[in-house]
């Protein structure tokens, strides 16, 4: 049997790949572009301190992405014996410290300014010679900011839901934070504007408080995954179908008496064991195997890597 | 989100002119054919405290025109910065001024309008004196105890410091842009360049747009004639 290849996608999902790495660059472009257009409307105000810090946490996901999207398909080496499908786990890990750091950073942020009684100054602007409130452009160049992340939010969710891909979720989730937090800031604009200097803070709070809710739910998903939980959909909410699928498949082989699999997610893929009994009597065991092998891995693209092994009885069970 | 647009559209028509933004306080409200109660930081020709009688000075006079313009009584307040700025924080001013730069290390304490005006400080000479390119050894009179002094002596001039510039030194004279004229000419040598602030309340945002929409209406000459009366009442 062959030991390695470098095979992970089929051709219709990798498509789909080639398109989620297009999106990263697009999102990290997205973010450059950002972080200018808030410095050059906001000067050197606290609030452009946040988004500035935000928006670089931005910038976390799509590079670790990208970064794993570059290791995952290397051929295993003696080295790393399982090979590189891990890096994009690692880098689910990533994603997942930066939305969770994101979050934490808002309501830290906003908890000072409320204990603080801050009370934010938004002044004139001149625009082409026209006098006007600050506050305008600054909502202007937050909602800009807004309807990419939103669009890019959703895209990315979709292909992480078909490639089974944790980094382009937690980014996605990062992009949802993102847009809730710029209308966080829109509403505490407008709150400022109307006398009220809370109406910022506690915006952010709150916003705040759900991207750290979301944060730790990811961020315990990513270090499950490192300690090979069981696979789970891509949104972390279910048990994946597969392996209970194909231990079915495998039990309904005339010639298995009884079996037991265990599987982890290696980044995009599965891998793991699978304990057979044969019933008595089965002739040339090891072709049957190496069928059983073949067949494990037709069964669906994401299982990749099964050995096999044969016993006599299977006991503990858990 | 097209419930978001059209939200923001009426938030935006509904709030359109009529006092738009607030100030967080009421500071806009106090002043307003109320009292005016600013903070004056010895800074000639910008303002400047005398021994009897009201601060006098170019910002001084702004005040003083802004003041009329909403029908307040002007309280002075002259001290440092350090003393003024921590009372703008609890509204315990509402303005303060005295050649303010917009790079004031106090945002933590008052919120600092727009720029309203950028004045040069030049190396100025009067006629038939010539300054070279490089300073070095060059005798130039340079107001005593100020960072140019510093910045001079770093290019090796010969600095000589004078407690008021005339400009009948004889010499090259540091002396800030509205001064320049027939009688003193800029050289190519511009030593500083300034943004003029005034500091408000921070968060009392209608009054601070009250302010700058007022300075921010005032052309350079007129500053500068300011200044010029400012220099001359000294």
């Amino acid at each position: 049997m062959r030991v390695s290849d470098r095979f992970e996608l089929p051709p219709d999902k990798a498509a789909l790949h080639r398109r989620a790495v297009r999106l990263e660059w697009w999102t990290i472009l997205f973010f450059v572009v950002a972080i200018t257009m808030l410095a050059v409307t906001l000067g050197q105000s606290q609030a452009m301190k946040a988004a500035w810090i935000e928006d670089m946490l931005g910038l976390v996901p799509p590079a670790a992405f990208l970064i794993a999207a570059r290791y995952r398909t290397r051929t295993p080496t003696t080295r790393f014996p399982y090979g590189y499908h891990r890096s994009v786990s690692v880098a689910f890990l990533a994603g997942a410290v930066a939305l969770f750091g994101l979050g934490g950073y808002v309501v830290y942020d906003s908890a000072m300014r409320l204990v603080a009684r801050e009370r934010p100054p938004i002044g004139l602007v001149e625009v082409f010679g026209q006098q006007i409130w600050l506050g305008w452009p600054m909502i202007a160049v937050l909602f800009a900011t807004m309807v990419p992340a939103i669009m890019l939010g959703r895209v990315k969710q979709r292909i992480a839901r078909d490639l089974h891909d944790k980094v382009l979720f937690a980014d996605a989730e990062m992009n949802r934070a993102d847009w809730l937090t710029a209308g966080a800031a829109i509403l505490g604009i407008l709150g400022i504007g109307a006398g009220l200097w809370w109406a910022d803070a506690v915006a952010a709070l709150i916003i705040g408080a759900d991207i750290v809710r979301d944060g730790v739910r990811t961020l315990r998903g990513a270090v499950a995954d490192l300690m090979d939980e069981r696979p789970l959909v891509v949104d972390g909410s279910r048990p994946h179908p597969l392996p209970d699928q194909l231990l079915m498949a495998v039990l309904d082989q005339d010639w298995v008496a009884d079996a037991w699999l265990r599987l982890r997610e290696e980044g995009h893929v599965f891998a793991g064991e699978l304990i057979v009994v044969p019933r008595p009597d089965t002739d040339s065991l090891v072709e049957r195997l190496e069928r059983l092998e073949k067949f494990a891995r037709g069964f669906d693209w994401r299982m990749h890597d099964l050995v096999i092994a044969p016993a006599s009885r299977i006991e503990g069970k858990p | 989100m097209r419930r978001g647009v059209s939200l923001l559209v009426v938030v935006v028509l509904l709030v359109g002119g009529c006092g738009w933004p607030r100030d967080t306080g009421t500071t806009l409200a106090d002043v307003r054919d109320g009292v005016l109660r600013v903070g004056v930081t010895e800074s000639p020709p910008w303002a400047w405290a005398p021994d009897q009688g009201d601060p006098q000075g170019a910002e001084v006079w702004l005040v003083q025109r802004l003041a009329q313009r909403l029908g307040a009584r002007i309280e002075w307040y002259p001290g440092s910065e350090t003393a003024l700025m921590p009372a703008l924080k609890d509204r315990v001013l509402d303005l303060v001024v005295g050649g303010l730069d917009a790079q004031s290390p106090w945002i933590e304490h008052a919120s600092l309008t727009r720029p309203y005006v950028t004045t040069r400080t030049f190396i100025a000479v009067p006629p038939g004196v010539a300054v070279p390119d490089d300073l070095s050894g060059v005798r130039i009179a340079v107001p005593a105890g100020t960072a140019e002094v510093a910045a001079l002596t770093s290019e090796d001039a010969d600095v000589v410091a004078v407690p008021e510039v005339t400009g009948s030194e004889g010499l090259p004279v540091v002396v800030g842009e509205w001064r320049l004229g027939d009688k003193l000419r800029a050289s190519e040598h511009e030593l500083a360049k300034q943004d003029h602030v005034w500091a408000v309340p921070p968060g009392e945002n209608g009054w601070q747009v009250q302010v700058e929409h007022f300075l921010l209406d005032l052309s350079h000459d007129e500053v500068t004639e300011l200044l010029l009366r400012a220099e001359d009442a000294r």
